[in-house]
């Protein structure tokens, strides 16, 4: 077993040849980093036009709802840079590529995953925390010391529950080969986690809280900032929540791991 | 047309091979269905009409809009962007065809399997689950006019997209912001009456409003006359017409710069 801080180490060393190797296409680097930037903020263009017809959204106003969205664009971009290579794994697969994640003795998670380093990711963490900010000062928030932390805290489980719907997804790949239609609907449902969930009712609210938690993404750690007399008492679990759903993403990786077979070639 | 039928056919008959595929697609727009209505039901909670649209006519446009999306999203930059990329363009420059139409015919094939397999099932269910109806009227028959019109817009745009592979090794950036564009613009998320008017003003003079809003308002509101449809299928005709030929002038400079290295 490596220590904590050996890993550390490594994937700093990884990173940076990954990124001088991307850094020969300075012009992919460009063109993808404005693609981020525009499909990041199609679905606040839509919370932008709705509520320029109607005064608010459930109650939420607008910039209520640009505070969401912007905890929500820092929320996905973890599961952006770091996990950004779960999309290929069906590729592997199906070429047989992926025997060779077998071969070196380190963990398998990392080592598959730190292959990708996605800089546009980057795009999407800074427009997210520039709204953040700019929220923050029109809604007059008061961001102590103790607040900063939660938020550290709160992003940091979001990321785990984002990172852990789409790894677990893409997990599907190991029995079914293509996996892209299961991704894709992961990827969908992660849009809809901005929406303020008083909108839904019935079992549609109690799928994106309990089922495919994509609640505690953005709108529940949100309430914490916005409105901490509204929150319900399940947001202070989200920590374990995160964990939790990161445990169970990890088992269902290491299943899969173990029962792919290669291609035979 | 006799050797552009079976590159129709062998795509249908590829989509028959990822049945599995369809159900998540399908499942996936349910659930988006089913935000949706939450989302709108939410805004028209304290008024019946916003911007001239119900609350009937606004869910049946962005549920019928989510059906006919899987419609016109054909992929065509990503695949052509490959061979280029991968130089397997060089199998279709050996043969006697057309490289364009055979790309047409080609997203034509998985048209008409997504059309059977996700546009009718996800279609219907705005009118069964949660009983928004249509109204009768002209607009229904000029709707497969108008969709193949639209279709052609959109065909055209991501053929444009994936030919900038023989200059750029990238393709991520460039089509999803077009991608992007095409979505917001053309009213595939959100009905163009929504948008403020300055907006809207200038997003009627781009062609992205006729791939959608056009087909879509046919849908919505059927029972407008014909002087109402009429000079949107024009505008939509005259789009289809300028960028197909676009696409094909762009074609004719950019194969130039191609050059593959052995095989």
């Amino acid at each position: 077993m490596r220590s904590f801080a050996e890993y550390l180490r490594l994937y700093v060393i990884i990173e940076t040849q990954y990124i001088k190797a991307r850094m020969q296409y300075r012009a992919d680097f460009i063109i993808s980093s404005i693609g981020m930037f525009f499909s990041s903020l199609a679905t606040l263009g839509v919370f932008w036009v709705i509520l320029g017809t109607v005064p608010s959204l459930a109650g939420w106003s607008l910039m209520e709802m640009i505070f969401i969205y912007a905890f929500y664009m820092i929320a996905i971009s973890p599961m952006q840079i770091l996990f950004d290579h779960a999309w290929q794994i069906r590729f592997h697969i199906q070429q047989g590529t992926f025997l060779k994640y077998y071969f070196r003795p380190l963990n398998m998670m990392f080592y598959y995953m730190s292959e990708m380093f996605d800089l546009k990711g980057l795009t999407q963490f800074f427009v997210g925390l520039a709204l953040l900010i700019y929220a923050s000062i029109q809604l007059n928030l008061d961001w102590t010391f103790a607040r900063v932390l939660l938020l550290v805290i709160t992003v940091f489980s979001a990321a785990l529950v984002q990172i852990s719907i789409v790894v677990a997804a893409s997990c599907a790949a190991f029995w079914v080969l293509d996996s892209y239609p299961v991704l894709g609907l992961a990827w969908k449902l992660r849009e809809f986690s901005p929406y303020p969930m008083s909108i839904f009712d019935g079992a549609f609210r109690f799928a994106f809280t309990y089922v495919i938690p994509i609640g505690f993404v953005a709108f529940y750690p949100s309430q914490l900032f916005l409105r901490p007399e509204e929150v319900s008492p399940l947001i202070y679990f989200s920590p374990l929540i995160g964990v939790g759903l990161f445990a169970i993403t990890y088992w269902i990786w290491t299943l899969g791991v173990n029962s792919y077979t290669g291609t035979g070639s | 047309m006799r050797s552009y039928l079976p590159i129709a056919r062998g795509t249908f008959m590829v989509g028959l091979v990822y049945r599995f595929g369809f159900l998540f697609t399908i499942l996936g727009n349910i659930v988006y269905l089913s935000v949706a209505y939450y989302l709108w039901r939410s805004i028209y909670r304290y008024s019946d009409v916003i911007r001239g649209l119900t609350f009937n006519e606004t869910f049946l446009y962005v549920g019928l809009g989510s059906a006919v999306f899987i419609l016109l999203k054909t992929y065509a930059d990503w695949y052509i962007h490959y061979e280029i990329r991968e130089g397997l363009i060089a199998n279709y420059l050996i043969k006697p065809i057309d490289f364009q139409l055979y790309n047409l015919s080609a997203n034509f094939g998985s048209l008409l399997m997504n059309l059977l397999a996700i546009t009718l099932p996800t279609a219907i269910m705005p009118g069964l689950v949660f009983k928004v109806t249509i109204s009768p009227g002209a607009g229904l028959f000029l709707f497969p006019i108008s969709l193949l019109l639209a279709f052609l817009i959109s065909f055209s745009i991501d053929y444009f997209i994936g030919l900038m592979g023989f200059y750029s090794e990238s393709v991520w950036g460039l089509s999803t912001t077009k991608e992007i564009i095409v979505t917001v613009f053309s009213g595939a998320l959100i009905p163009l009456q929504f948008f403020p008017e300055a907006i809207q003003k200038v997003l009627y003079w781009l062609p992205f409003q006729a791939i959608y809003h056009t087909p879509l308002m046919m849908l919505t509101r059927p029972q407008q006359g014909l002087d109402i449809f009429l000079p949107m299928m024009a505008v939509q005709l005259a789009w289809a017409v300028i960028l197909f030929v676009a696409a094909r002038l762009f074609y004719n400079q950019a194969i130039k710069v191609l050059r593959i290295a052995g095989g």
